[in-house]
């Protein structure tokens, strides 16, 4: 028998052979899992395989991922997504670079909506990306910040990402959501200042001047809008104000979203209602079978004595609590290049959060760190999902553009790590205030 | 997420065996979205009965859950017949023609086996339940092998869809990992 350290690389080094040889990643989870069950443990540990993978499917509180789908899936097959930032526009007109501010706001409330980032790239680009071009803004800035803003959609609430934090490490959801909120924002300003900093340092000054509406061309657009942000607000009420669990607010938001996209934007036609329901079937069915793999592959891991060895060994380390986190963030960086947000969170959490709770750090504002390092893997190659979504709605803005265009983005994320570093209560001051200290 | 745009649904170049399997995992598809339709709709009545009508609630919270479980299980096949489970495909992506051919079907091998082992055990978890009556400790007590039975229907359709995609792959009717040449 391997000690169990060795064993953990062992398993670390045999989980990516098997998941980058193109097998899904929950399948992935399972096929390795098994094996190390069965060579380590004997047959007998894979009867409780089934077991545990129907367990760890067994919460309520799994059932706020549909049902946030199916909101954002409904908000996304309306026109919604353009009429906020044609609403933002207009308003913002007298703002100097009022159209990539726009853009970049649109992104963050449209994430408020829908909890996707890849929804929030698309719903915004369509209508954001050739405004801009048509209006002199450089391609990169106008490809690089619907990329950027796009991952929003993972860190402003709801956010589905969040939710399997939430789950993996047993953390107060509602808690999560608002962690994400002020440094939502604070990604929102870096992004804003990095576009317009951009914009007027390749002399397309003039392009930041503005157009103008009348009263009346701003307040039209109002009606479109405003339920949806009544309900997010209706929504985010609910759960803070200690009147239903995330689960339940979330089913209500769901109903609300379907109801309001059929009245407001007709979405009448049977095939219409469909396409939003198989939509969410498919991402909720493939994020839960892989919440469910992840869970067999947690207990494979306590069972053979990996994850309480590597806790005992980094804390046996005793180096700095920040050469620590820089640590884990590479580590998360690299994993995020390669790995969706939710398989990353799944894996790690079991691993990561004792080390993350012994060195004292606060579990939701690691949360916030953690995704904001998914965020980056959004954008980056080879998998960045944004950039592909961008490609497919801008095909002629070439993809090295778009890469180009979101790497000052990307900085602009480690800043905020960085930022939110030096001054965690960016992330904690929100919560704490509204549910007390945890 | 990671699944690049050029990753297409499974085709099954006509033959109709292959054309039946994915009408099943289709039907299994529709099935799951009722479910997880059912399952908004129930937790919406709950959040009623409760804040509104101010009467406690027995069933639904444990229903939905099995609502969502066995969504989640019929809904394998469909998302299997629609390339939609997430992947990491850069090895199938640096690999060209015949090796990526064996690849994708080692690959396949591979995930129908672990899904055969599930399977077998569910079943025989399944059939316990049955025989012997087990109910849920809670107080509506719903007899367990009706969500138990989730898991062995769902791996048993999805390993069917898995095998249907494996003779695709060797028939040559399906391009592996259905990535461009």
């Amino acid at each position: 028998m391997m000690d169990p350290l060795s064993l953990g690389l062992l398993v670390a080094f045999m989980t990516i052979v098997v998941l980058f040889s193109g097998v899904s990643v929950a399948s992935g989870l399972l096929i390795v899992s098994a094996g190390f069950l069965l060579v380590f443990d004997g047959m007998r540990s894979l009867e409780l395989m089934p077991e545990i993978f129907f367990g760890k499917l067994n919460s309520f509180a799994l059932l706020s991922i549909p049902m946030f789908i199916i909101m954002g899936a409904a908000i996304s097959s309306t026109r919604a997504g353009a009429d906020l930032y044609e609403a933002l526009e207009r308003w913002l007109t007298r703002v100097p670079g009022g159209l990539v501010m726009s853009n970049l706001g649109a992104c963050a409330l449209f994430s408020a909506m829908s909890g996707s980032s890849p929804a929030t790239c698309a719903a915004i680009g369509k209508m954001g990306i050739p405004e801009m071009r048509k209006r002199g803004y450089p391609d990169e800035v106008a490809a690089g910040s619907i990329a950027a803003g796009g991952t929003l959609g993972i860190l402003i609430p709801p956010s589905v990402t969040m939710i399997v934090y939430g789950i993996a490490t047993e953390t107060s959801i509602g808690r999560l959501f608002l962690a994400g909120v002020v440094p939502g924002l604070l990604l929102v300003g870096l992004f804003m200042a990095w576009s317009i900093y951009d914009t007027w340092r390749n002399g397309s000054a003039e392009v930041l001047a503005q157009r103008s509406y009348t009263l009346r061309q701003k307040l039209e657009i109002l009606p479109r809008v405003i339920p949806f942000i009544v309900i997010i607000v209706g929504v985010l009420y609910a759960m803070y104000g200690g009147i239903a669990t995330p689960s339940e607010t979330a089913a209500v938001g769901a109903l609300l979203c379907l109801v309001i996209a059929m009245i407001i934007y007709r979405l009448w036609s049977p095939k219409a209602l469909w396409t939003i329901l198989s939509d969410s079937t498919r991402e909720s069915v493939m994020i839960l079978f892989i919440i469910g793999a992840a869970g067999v592959f947690s207990y494979m891991l306590s069972s053979l004595y990996i994850t309480q060895s590597i806790a005992a060994w980094i804390s046996d380390l005793e180096v700095n609590r920040w050469v620590l986190m820089g640590i884990v963030n590479v580590f998360l960086l690299v994993a995020g290049f390669f790995l969706p947000p939710v398989a990353v969170i799944l894996m790690a959490a079991p691993i990561l959060l004792p080390i993350i709770l012994a060195a004292e750090f606060d579990p939701y504002w690691f949360a916030v760190i953690l995704t904001i390092n998914m965020e980056i893997g959004l954008i980056s190659p080879p998998v960045g999902l944004n950039l592909y979504v961008i490609n497919s709605i801008a095909p002629d803005i070439p993809l090295k553009t778009i890469l180009r265009g979101s790497l000052p983005y990307v900085g602009c994320m480690v800043l905020a790590i960085v930022i939110l570093c030096f001054f965690p209560g960016i992330a904690t001051w929100l919560p704490d205030l509204i549910m007390g200290p945890a | 997420m990671a699944t690049l745009p050029s990753a297409r649904a499974a085709s099954t170049g006509g033959y109709l065996i292959l054309r039946l399997i994915k009408g099943l995992s289709t039907v299994c598809g529709w099935i799951s979205a009722v479910m997880i339709l059912a399952s908004v709709l129930i937790t919406c009545q709950m959040i009623f009965v409760r804040f509104v009508m101010g009467q406690s609630t027995i069933w639904q919270t444990e229903a939905v859950i099995y609502l969502m479980i066995g969504a989640t299980l019929l809904g394998l096949p469909y998302v299997q017949s629609l390339r939609g489970h997430v992947n990491v495909d850069l090895i199938p992506i640096l690999v060209k023609g015949r090796a990526r051919k064996m690849l994708a079907g080692l690959v396949l091998l591979m995930t129908m086996a672990v899904v055969s082992v599930i399977l077998f055990y569910a079943y025989e978890n399944w059939h316990f339940a049955w025989e012997r009556g087990w109910r849920s400790e809670t107080v509506w007590a719903p007899k367990l092998w009706i969500p138990y039975l989730a898991l062995p229907l769902g791996f048993g359709l999805y390993l069917l869809q898995l095998l249907a995609d494996f003779v695709a792959l060797v028939l040559g009717v399906d391009r592996p990992f259905g990535l461009e040449d």
